[in-house]
């Protein structure tokens, strides 16, 4: 017996609302769609309003998990446009945070996993631990979620020696409990059960669908906007990209937990190299005419910022690439050949975050199957026309 | 005077009243080790401790909107959550609460108590599985034939697990079993395989973690439970909480040598051995990861069922040469 | 593999303080550069409006009540406030920044006007002009705007 199973766009699975139509056999799924447009936001649109100062802390709204790694894609593309360079104490202050961040989406995204497989110990241990890196992030940027450390030119806070060694404690006891979940945590049956050859994404697949991020690294792709197309900065410090072979969730699993050890190591090489100086530069409010894509390597995978400049003080366009958006096709394919058990585990190894990938509004028709994208006018338009089409309704009384 | 004994059994002791007071300080129980184990606090704030936390869950599941789905089958679905607490509140009167004298171990008690419940532990699942189907919900009747699908996994495991100390003490009463027990401590030792089986089986009965598949809330939303809501709810709440005395119950009768003793020591020691296997259930739910169904069925016919007819073997040997 | 890997661990944490803090009734202490909501010490607010300008959530809004008298009102509108700070940033007095931030964060009401913090002023005249004289310029150019 075949029958569709909604997971979405309200499912205790899902942080945030997209649609997953999966037609089922039993436990077994035999085809997969995805629908998104829930929860679009309009922040490209937004961008055109706002100057490129605002832009940074709109940027950072994009996502709430990796904010700084969209704040820091924009301040890249955005000191190209404005011709600054910022000094070098502020672009390892910049980049510790970064890795900071990278540490604690990982450790969050374990706990998720332990959470979607029923593992709901795991979940509280991960997330505990996530809390010291919660509060390193709080002492160096006064705010737990949106750090609002960058700014154009530099960054706005610095460290002193205090607290210099607070962070460095902190990731001592960090390393320990990673060390632990490596070992043991990884080893536990019920839960290494669940993961195992679930969700297999060969390394062509992964080429084909264009995978990003830990999901195209746990298929043996090793590739890393901090090895490949890297900022100056990352050529300076020594770290390794985390691969795995196994091409399913388990190797999505160690791909993340290997890649906090790298994010402790860079963040104890910055600790100790940190240059002196000035934290920033003063930045001019207008940029010349030109445009620049701006890449990062977010937790979640390649981030892409693409932005153009006119000559005023605010941006003339600004796309946003997601990470999220690009694992997509991939984890549709991977789904059409799994079980309802492994769904949420298969579609949280990309680590979704939605909203950062909600685009525009797309229709689908019903009979032809064909596919609409409209603008907000248009929309407008059909939903006044049908209003008026419906003219015995118009007159009614409001009933209170 | 018979006929008020029996209404103070059924109503107060094993009835309905301790029954319900003491599975809701059960439920606290097993959330606040739960807690502990993964360093969080449990419930705190309603009563000392949070100790009237269930209650106050169930008050107000209570006062909560009733809603019965327009498609699903009314008298079925109405009537399940009674059926339920009804059958496991029933489940309970058999466990041999005054083993003081074999005579009058529990207000109902006779040869073969055991298989009777044994029979009213399973009905719940079949209630379980009629909820989840009755609903007519896309993720209820999945969730209610995951149930059945489990319920071919630990159901014979269990059974065969519970013979063993039966076969060794050569009763189907309950009371007698508990009491050949007491009188020979040390064979509670051989049984301990079957007593680990028996726990799995019960966890899975239970539909605790590792075995919580027919509703696990991030695949399946609520499973069997989506679309009920408010009252009936509370008493699938309440069901489950009873089910869990009662198993708990059973395994400290059968494996841990009952409830002797007079009155109050009998009392002491049935919360003592209940809650012993209470906290052993919570461990296992803290420590263990939910696992796929078609998991559990291999788990329990390649693993738990041969150990079980292995722990039969052993006690069977034990009951030729020693005995 | 090991059977039940993490049992060791768990016990413990059976014996072990919750790493969980109850809540409403203790509370955890902010560090203490946190950002929490942004006031205005008004005898320093020199009117360049640079914080009403950089505010990427448009929160600040200064308008004025007097123009004889030079005097201003600042409205916060906390409701619309996203606690980055920039306004602080972006604030030129020197050397005590006229806009500030206190470690205020369990702001909540039943109705966001309640949020409204406002503040009625003389402007300042720029002190020790001598440090830096950049504040001059934004003074004078408000004070054409005000005119306008």
């Amino acid at each position: 017996m075949k029958f569709q199973i909604p997971i979405g766009p309200q499912h205790p699975a899902l942080k945030e609302p997209i649609s997953i139509r999966l037609t089922v056999e039993g436990e077994v799924i035999k085809d997969a769609d995805l629908r998104l447009g829930y929860n679009h936001r309009g922040v490209e649109k937004l961008a055109e309003e706002k100057s490129w100062i605002q832009n940074i802390y709109l940027c950072e709204r994009i996502c709430g998990i990796c904010s700084h790694s969209h704040a820091t894609c924009f301040v890249q593309g955005a000191e190209k446009l404005l011709e600054i360079e910022p000094p070098r104490r502020g672009v390892y202050l910049r980049y510790l945070v970064s890795e900071l961040e990278r540490i604690h989406s990982h450790l969050l995204w374990l706990g998720v996993a332990g959470h979607e497989a029923g593992f709901d110990t795991f979940f509280m241990y991960t997330w505990r631990d996530r809390e010291v890196v919660m509060d390193l992030l709080e002492m160096i940027s006064g705010n737990r979620v949106h750090y609002a450390i960058n700014t154009l030119g530099g960054v706005r806070r610095d460290i002193d020696e205090t607290l210099r060694g607070k962070i460095l404690e902190g990731l001592a006891v960090l390393k320990a409990r990673s060390e632990y979940y490596f070992k043991i945590g990884a080893a536990e049956p019920t839960f290494v059960a669940r993961l195992a050859g679930v969700g297999p994404l060969t390394k062509q697949q992964a080429m084909d669908y264009c995978a990003v991020g830990p999901m195209a690294r746990a298929s043996g792709i090793d590739r890393d906007v901090r090895k490949n197309d890297p900022h100056d900065f990352y050529n300076e410090v020594e770290f390794d990209v985390a691969t795995a072979d196994s091409c399913d969730v388990l190797g999505r699993t160690i791909v993340r937990i290997k890649e906090l050890f790298e994010s402790y190591k860079i963040c104890e090489q910055i600790l100790q190299k940190l240059p002196d100086g000035p934290i920033a530069v003063k930045a001019p409010r207008r940029a010349k005419p030109g445009e620049v894509v701006s890449r990062y390597e977010a937790p979640r995978g390649e981030n892409i910022h693409y932005i153009v400049a006119n000559g005023s003080d605010k941006p003339e366009r600004l796309k946003v690439r997601a990470p999220t958006l690009a694992n997509y096709p991939a984890t549709i394919e991977i789904l059409k050949h799994g079980f309802i058990a492994d769904v949420p585990l298969i579609f949280a190894a990309i680590d979704p975050c939605i909203c950062c990938a909600e685009r525009s509004v797309e229709l689908v028709d019903a009979r032809s199957g064909e596919e609409r994208t409209l603008r907000f006018s248009d929309l407008r338009r059909m939903a006044n026309d049908r209003a008026r089409s419906l003219s015995l309704q118009r007159n009614v009384a409001w009933p209170l | 005077m018979a006929a008020l004994k029996t209404i103070l059994y059924l109503l107060v002791y094993p009835g309905f009243l301790f029954l319900f007071v003491y599975s809701t300080f059960v439920e606290w129980f097993d959330r606040k080790v739960y807690a502990r184990l993964q360093n969080r606090m449990g419930p705190t704030h309603t009563g000392r401790a949070g100790l009237l936390q269930p209650i106050a869950d169930i008050v107000k599941l209570m006062a909560k909107e009733d809603i019965v789905p327009d498609k699903a089958d009314k008298k079925v679905f109405t009537a399940l959550p009674v059926v339920g607490l009804a059958v496991v509140l029933t489940a309970g009167l058999l466990l041999p609460v005054w083993n003081i004298d074999l005579a009058a171990a529990s207000p109902i008690s006779f040869p073969g108590d055991l298989i009777v419940l044994l029979y009213l532990l399973s009905l719940p699942t079949l209630v379980l599985f009629l909820a989840g189907w009755s609903s007519t919900n896309a993720f209820s009747i999945i969730g209610g034939t995951r149930v059945l699908t489990m319920l071919f996994g630990y159901e014979v495991p269990l059974f065969l697990a519970v013979l063993s100390p039966a076969v060794l003490a050569g009763s189907w009463r309950m009371a007698e079993i508990a009491a050949f027990y007491r009188a020979h401590p040390l064979l509670i030792l051989p049984n301990l395989i079957g007593f680990g089986i028996a726990l799995i089986a019960v966890q899975a009965k239970l539909e605790r973690t590792p075995f919580d598949i027919p509703h696990a809330e991030t695949e399946i939303v609520g499973g069997t439970f989506t679309e009920y809501s408010g009252k009936k709810l509370a008493f699938f709440r309440l069901m489950a909480d009873v089910e869990l005395v009662v198993a708990a119950g059973l395994l400290a009768t059968v494996f841990l040598g009952g409830f002797g003793g007079s009155v109050l020591p009998a009392f002491v020691q049935f919360v003592l051995k209940t809650l012993f296997v209470v906290f052993l259930l919570s461990v296992l739910r803290a420590v263990t990861g939910r696992i796929r169904v078609d998991q559990v069925v291999s788990l329990a016919w390649k693993w738990l069922a041969p150990l079980a007819v292995l722990q039969l073997l052993i006690v069977i040997l034990i009951k030729g040469f020693a005995l | 593999m090991k059977i039940a890997a993490f049992l060791p661990e768990l016990f413990r944490h059976l014996f072990k303080k919750p790493a969980t803090l109850d809540y409403p009734f203790k509370k955890i202490a902010v560090p203490k550069d946190f950002r929490g909501t942004p006031f205005l010490h008004p005898e320093l607010c020199i009117v360049c409006k640079a914080c009403e300008r950089d505010c990427p959530a448009e929160a600040i809004e200064i308008t004025s009540v007097n123009e004889a008298e030079k005097r201003f009102r600042m409205t916060i509108h906390n409701d619309r406030c996203i606690h980055c700070a920039q306004c602080v940033d972006s604030c030129p007095t020197t050397p005590v920044k006229a806009m500030e931030m206190d470690t205020l964060h369990e702001i909540a009401a039943f109705d966001r006007h309640d949020l409204k913090k406002s503040w009625e002023y003389v402007r300042a005249l720029p002190k020790r002009p001598v440090a830096t004289p950049a504040p001059v310029k934004p003074a004078a150019e408000t004070a054409v705007k005000s005119g306008a």
